[in-house]
């Protein structure tokens, strides 16, 4: 622990690392396919040789982040991330080589909803998005039970807070 | 307290015409005048179609006038707008943060104002405007609000005390400010302007060309030409200084801050003490030397382009911290901060050159024998960085946190524990080996204000972390 403070604990679910590498791999396919595409289209149709240039260093570009974003991203996203939730604060903590910790008071909460896409269906996880008044938060892959009652309790949280909102210094 | 739906003053409609033909101008001279002798298709049709625009603005603007309503029921204010897709808006009066008003010469003229209501959202329904009405209703709106708040929030502090003015510019503060704001070097850009617009019409090249040279023999006449440009461009600079900040007149009462100013353009503007979000004390290194420093407030409702949450710009530093002092007693600057540890500069000082690489890459593509540039351009960053180094510092005590960042223009950031919305504080490898890690923190405003700070030792980022953590235990 390199800063001295009391880390978030709960984890995120282990298929979120399979999820991840799925759809990155077919992020990434889809986008080489158009590039390969527009290559034989400049060959073909003799475009001017710097778009061919500029191609073949963007697919060139595209392969190397898809070997780090399906092989090696998905890994440590998926070791380091963690969250806790409690009657005051959201905390979030993920990322190896730049660790990042964040602290949201629950007062602050605007809405929180869940969401999930094919491929997290059938992993049966959800993305529950945390949004703030003007920026939003994602803990990514959380079970399907919990995430309910995530979403559940958070509600509840920023709700029973709402009250006494008032935005005054609390003699300050 | 309900009136029942008020249609806006008829000066509505003048308003708008003055406003639409301040921006039509521009199109009129150039069809109607510049090319008036011009038969090409595009000019012809230009005409027409700004005949045709021209006459739906003025009928929509009566359209408009027509149809946009107000109405204060119980505590929320409604606005009816919209002449074919009907538009019916509401807010509670506790939502609004801050509020502008706005009198230019065409609202004087008929004795009117115009008010803007700023709530705490984002997006295009965020303010309330209305455009036209009277002063009284306009004091009918406010006094509803405040009696709003007072019943809220201040019912502990028993009564609202009076109005104390703490600070009138004098024809001096307005000397000071014109030569500050150095708005007397306008007049080159617009002489060359103007010279290359003349010189497009009339061919002047030639005679400018003789002029020039028959100058050139007569050095005095330039020096007395130059003389008279400036005088000019100073008595320009200060009239329009005095336009701007001329009446500045800061108050406050136990509840808000109100800040008045202008002439001929009458602005006015006030929030309530406690929606005081941070206070931001900025100094360019002119304003340095002549020791005067510019204090914002930060505000929910507020847009960066507006100067209106600021205290008078050009105010001498003790007497803007004086008066900040009085007004808000919570936010305490404090002048003595800290610079990080040495180390952080050399942190600073090994981190990838981007932009010298690009450049480099740029050069050896494009134009081989530039290549000298990058040399400037890593000097250039090398030494942004040790000013970047040399002005950041960071305290914390008690619920205020302080930073101050900067190299040219140095600015300092005040805010309240309370105020801050959410914190992150992150380390990357490079910053591990060295101990320390990044602090950012968000606050309320429009954009969001965020203040990042790298290079804060690891020790205090933990404290720091913890600090937000335990604020709602204390």
């Amino acid at each position: 622990m390199y800063i001295n403070i009391e880390e978030p604990t709960e984890t995120i679910s282990n298929d979120a690392m399979k999820v991840w590498r799925m759809s990155n791999t077919i992020g990434h396919l889809s986008a080489i396919l158009i590039i390969a595409v527009l290559v034989l289209c400049s060959e073909k149709f003799g475009w001017y040789g710097w778009i061919g240039i500029v191609l073949y260093f963007l697919s060139g570009l595209f392969v190397v982040s898809a070997i780090f974003s399906i092989f090696i991203e998905p890994t440590y996203l998926q070791n380091t991330w963690r969250y806790n939730i409690n009657q005051q604060f959201v905390q979030l903590k993920h990322g190896k080589w730049q660790e990042k910790h964040t602290l949201i008071p629950m007062e602050k909460v605007e809405y929180v909803r869940t969401e999930q896409g094919p491929i997290m269906r059938r992993y049966g996880l959800y993305n529950i998005e945390i949004g703030t008044t003007a920026s939003n938060h994602i803990i990514p892959a959380i079970p399907s039970e919990e995430a309910k009652k995530l979403k559940a309790q958070i509600a509840v949280y920023a709700k029973l807070k709402d009250e006494d909102l008032a935005e005054g210094e609390k003699g300050a | 307290m309900t009136d029942g739906v008020k249609r806006y003053h008829p000066a509505f409609i003048a308003v708008e015409l003055v406003s639409f033909l301040k921006g039509s101008i521009g199109f009129f001279l150039f069809l109607f005048i510049l090319k008036a002798t011009s038969t090409a298709t595009w000019v012809i049709w230009g005409r027409y179609l700004f005949l045709i625009a021209s006459v739906c603005t003025i009928f929509s603007i009566i359209l408009k006038w027509y149809f946009h309503r107000y109405e204060i029921v119980g505590n929320s204010i409604v606005v009816y707008e919209g002449v074919y897709v009907k538009k019916q808006r509401s807010v509670a009066l506790d939502r609004i943060h801050n509020q502008v008003s706005n009198a230019t010469f065409v609202h004087r003229w008929f004795g009117l104002t115009s008010l803007t209501l700023e709530t705490g959202t984002s997006g295009e329904n965020a303010r309330f405007n209305f455009p036209v009405i009277t002063e009284k209703e306009k004091q009918q709106i406010l006094l509803t609000l405040e009696r709003r708040e007072v019943s809220i929030e201040a019912v502990e502090e028993g009564k609202s005390s009076k109005r104390t003015i703490h600070f009138h510019s004098t024809k001096k503060d307005l000397v000071k400010a014109s030569f500050t704001s150095l708005s007397f070097l306008a007049i080159f850009p617009l002489l060359t302007a103007v010279y290359f617009n003349l010189a497009d019409f009339f061919q002047i090249e030639e005679t400018a060309e003789n002029a020039l040279d028959y100058l050139l023999i007569h050095w005095w006449m330039l020096i007395v030409l130059f003389v008279l440009a400036l005088a000019l461009s100073v008595g320009i600079g200060f009239i329009k200084t005095s336009v701007k900040y001329g009446n500045y007149v800061i108050s406050d009462d136990s509840e808000r801050i109100y800040i008045e100013k202008g002439i001929g353009n009458f602005i006015s503007f006030s929030i309530p003490k406690h929606r005081v979000q941070a206070v931001i004390v900025e100094q360019s290194i002119l304003k340095r030397l002549l020791g005067l420093a510019s204090i914002k407030l930060l505000s929910a409702g507020d847009d960066k382009g507006q100067e209106t949450s600021s205290l008078y710009p050009f105010m001498p530093k003790h007497e803007a911290y004086r008066i900040l002092q009085i007004m808000l007693p919570h936010y305490h600057i404090e002048e003595n901060m800290n610079r990080f540890p040495f180390k952080v500069l050399w942190l600073k000082l090994i981190q990838p050159y981007y932009l010298t690489i690009l450049v480099i890459i740029g050069l050896m593509i494009f134009k081989r024998e530039w290549l000298w540039v990058a040399a400037i351009v890593f000097g250039l960053s090398i030494l942004s960085r040790i000013l970047d180094y040399w002005f950041t510092s960071y305290i914390r005590h008690g619920k205020t946190v302080q930073i101050r960042k900067g190299g040219f223009t140095n600015e300092t950031f005040v805010t309240h524990r309370e105020r801050i919305q959410q914190i992150t504080v992150k380390h990357s490898w490079l910053q591990r080996k060295f101990g320390v890690a990044t602090l950012v923190f968000t606050n309320k405003a429009k954009p969001l204000h965020e203040s990042e700070l790298y290079g804060v030792s690891k020790e205090e980022a933990g404290n720091f972390y913890n600090w937000y953590h335990t604020r709602s235990a204390s």
